[in-house]
């Protein structure tokens, strides 16, 4: 496969989905035109249309092709602009392959790989519809690709050589999940609160008269008729909330290979993204306020890539629900330098939550006092507000925690917005560290401490606030006098 | 190598002057725009009050904090790592191993260009971390020296 190929032609559907998804908007403008059938408007967006939705993607279709030679992936593209993307096995990050229903009879695929490259937030390439084998293909010459230049880890190098002639690498361990954890995900699953907004800001743009109305009626109507429509709503969106994270954490599964992990998952388009061990930043185990009362926790990793965009927070879910005692058990045959049990994180505890709270009510303070003051009616939001940060503070206290659990592995341990997050960062995976006083903390004993990891194509600080400052001093000195 | 700390050369007292005084322009100028509002469009009376009272307020702060900033800020370089520092009320420190930088940047905008000092990045895969100005020379210097320890120490992570 060293010449150039073009995609499948199904590829195409993919741009022209592509295509209007980006200018869907064209539609409400020939729709405003519709009056005017004659008007040179009409037809201008009738051609326009034309164009962004059949000519453009199908130029961009037959400009783009590719070749998997044994040292790069080279993706050639553009229009008017040509791009000659020449990617080396070496620098991939992930190898992420989309496979819709339809394109399954057809054994093809969409291919996306990323680099670590700071540069775009689109992948470095995407292959619209290609046979399968053109990701196994890759996926064979990324071991075969000299260790030395991939990464300094051992474990990648030891894996390098006795994998050349194998395309298919031994699965070392195996992970698939059963209906039972995945209802249980999908019923805990918070993104209905997005669900709920949207429907919350639909009621917003409801006329005003029409709401009054509203109210009016509502006043004649039982306290228990209003309650139950909002029970309604909140348990469609959970509903709709539910069969999504359902579709698309469908069959998840996850395997163990010598040097990478594997997560496919999803019902109607399935989803494969490789990512090699070596390259994990960190590993994140999350806990939102619902899986905290049952006691159910998901695992991420964070990797330089923006493959798992579509994954909960951006990043790969590796884990979607475990049981608390059964997390390190699980996990360790995965991801090998975490620990066996849960670690004590008691060296970075927050001795007072009191300045947390305080900052919390702060925060709010300002549009508290805003509502209060202009719309005394409304005042009793600015009290739920300022319990709300008050509560929110108290959580963020009870769970800042952290420590150095070996010389090589820090846990942290945060808590922002009812979530409870524990990441396990590997001392090589730091970037920079930051230790912050001010001059009033120097007599309460606190300190700040802030460890930067990349995420994504960006920066995950992760801050501990208010921690002694005696641990913290400690963990930065072992920081900064590191080899 | 023993750890050393520098100082900012201070020079770099004046670019913060001027830059004190570049704010009292600017703010100058949104003052006045607020003030033709407040004339031509009703705008409330206190709106250019309050602006002209921030005008006078900030660059007078900005330059009275000017020895305290110069005083507090500073950097180490050691075999291992770069750590910078600064502010005494609310300190910061942030440390950056060598095996960590990615690449140094020097920058200098026209203020820094004339008075012949030049800013300087360190970046690695995920932050980056500034020195306000040193001179040319010495920052080259630092370049050079954390890119060397910095091939003697890779380790591709990224």
């Amino acid at each position: 496969m060293t010449t150039p190929k073009r995609t499948h032609p199904l590829g195409l559907l993919q741009h022209i989905a592509k295509s209007i998804k980006d200018y869907w908007f064209l539609f409400i403008l020939l729709l405003s035109q519709w009056q005017h059938i004659n008007s040179v408007w009409f037809w201008g967006t009738l051609v326009l249309m034309l164009v962004a939705f059949l000519i453009w993607p199908t130029l961009k279709w037959l400009m783009l092709s590719y070749a998997v030679t044994p040292d790069a992936v080279i993706v050639h593209s553009g229009i008017f602009v040509r791009h000659h993307e020449h990617i080396p096995y070496s620098r991939i990050q992930t190898v992420q392959r989309k496979q819709w229903f339809y394109l399954r009879p057809f054994k093809l695929e969409e291919v996306l790989i990323e680099t670590a490259s700071h540069d775009d937030s689109a992948p470095e390439a995407r292959l619209a519809a290609v046979p399968t084998d053109v990701a196994d293909t890759i996926e064979h010459y990324r071991h075969t690709a000299p260790a030395a230049t991939a990464v300094a880890d051992d474990t990648t190098a030891l894996t390098a050589t006795d994998t050349a002639d194998q395309t298919d690498a031994p699965v070392l361990a195996h992970y698939r999940i059963n209906s039972a954890d995945l209802v249980k995900f999908g019923l805990t699953s918070l993104i209905f609160i997005p669900f709920l907004l949207v429907l919350l800001g639909l009621y917003n743009k409801i006329p005003e008269s029409f709401t009054n109305s509203l109210i009016n009626d509502a006043s004649h109507m039982a306290l228990a008729l209003l309650i139950g429509g909002a029970i309604l709503i909140i348990v469609i969106a959970w509903l709709g909330a539910f069969f999504w994270t359902l579709t698309r954490y469908y069959h998840f599964e996850l395997d163990r290979e010598p040097d990478q992990l594997k997560a496919a998952k999803g019902l109607f388009q399935r989803n494969t993204i490789t990512a090699p061990i070596a390259r994990i930043q960190a590993v994140r185990i999350k806990q939102n306020i619902l899986r905290q009362w049952l006691h159910l926790q998901t695992v991420q990793v964070l990797i330089a890539s923006k493959a798992a965009s579509d994954d909960d927070d951006n990043d790969l879910v590796i884990m979607p629900v475990i049981a608390n005692q059964a997390v390190y058990r699980t996990m360790t045959p995965f991801v090998d330098w975490l620990p066996q049990t849960a670690p004590d994180l008691t060296a970075l505890r927050v001795p007072r939550n009191w300045y947390l709270m305080r900052n919390a009510v702060l925060f709010v303070a300002f549009p508290a006092i805003i509502i209060a003051w202009f719309w005394p009616h409304l005042s009793w939001i600015s009290i739920l507000l300022v319990i709300i940060a008050i509560l929110q503070g108290r959580f963020a206290g009870h769970n800042t925690a952290g420590a150095l659990i070996s010389p090589n592995l820090l846990a942290l341990q945060t808590g922002h917005f009812w979530t409870r997050e524990v990441y396990y960062v590997p001392a090589d995976k730091i970037q920079s560290m930051g230790f912050q006083q001010s001059i009033w903390m120097k007599k309460t004993q606190l300190a700040h401490l802030t460890v930067n990891v990349r995420h994504g194509n960006h920066n995950q600080a992760i801050e501990l606030r208010y921690v002694p400052v005696t641990a913290a001093q400690d963990l930065y000195d072992w920081y900064l006098h590191r080899t | 190598m023993q750890p050393t700390t520098h100082h900012l050369p201070p020079r770099i007292k004046r670019i913060w002057g001027y830059s004190a005084m570049g704010s009292l322009l600017a703010l100058l100028v949104i003052t006045g725009l607020l003030w033709l509002a407040y004339r031509y469009w009703d705008w409330a009376a206190w709106i250019p009050v309050a602006g002209l009272v921030l005008t006078i307020v900030e660059p007078i702060v900005e330059v009275a904090f000017i020895p305290y900033r110069y005083q507090f800020t500073r950097y180490q370089i050691s075999d291992l790592a770069v750590e910078m520092q600064a502010g005494f009320i609310f300190q910061k420190r942030v440390a950056i191993p060598i095996a960590r930088v990615q690449n140094v940047t020097l920058n200098a905008g026209p203020l820094l260009q004339w008075q012949k000092l030049t800013k300087v990045t360190v970046a690695t895969a995920a932050t980056s971390h500034s020195i306000e100005g040193l001179e040319l020379p010495e920052a080259e210097q630092f370049r050079e020296q954390i890119m060397r320890l910095a091939r003697e120490a890779r380790h591709d992570n990224a």
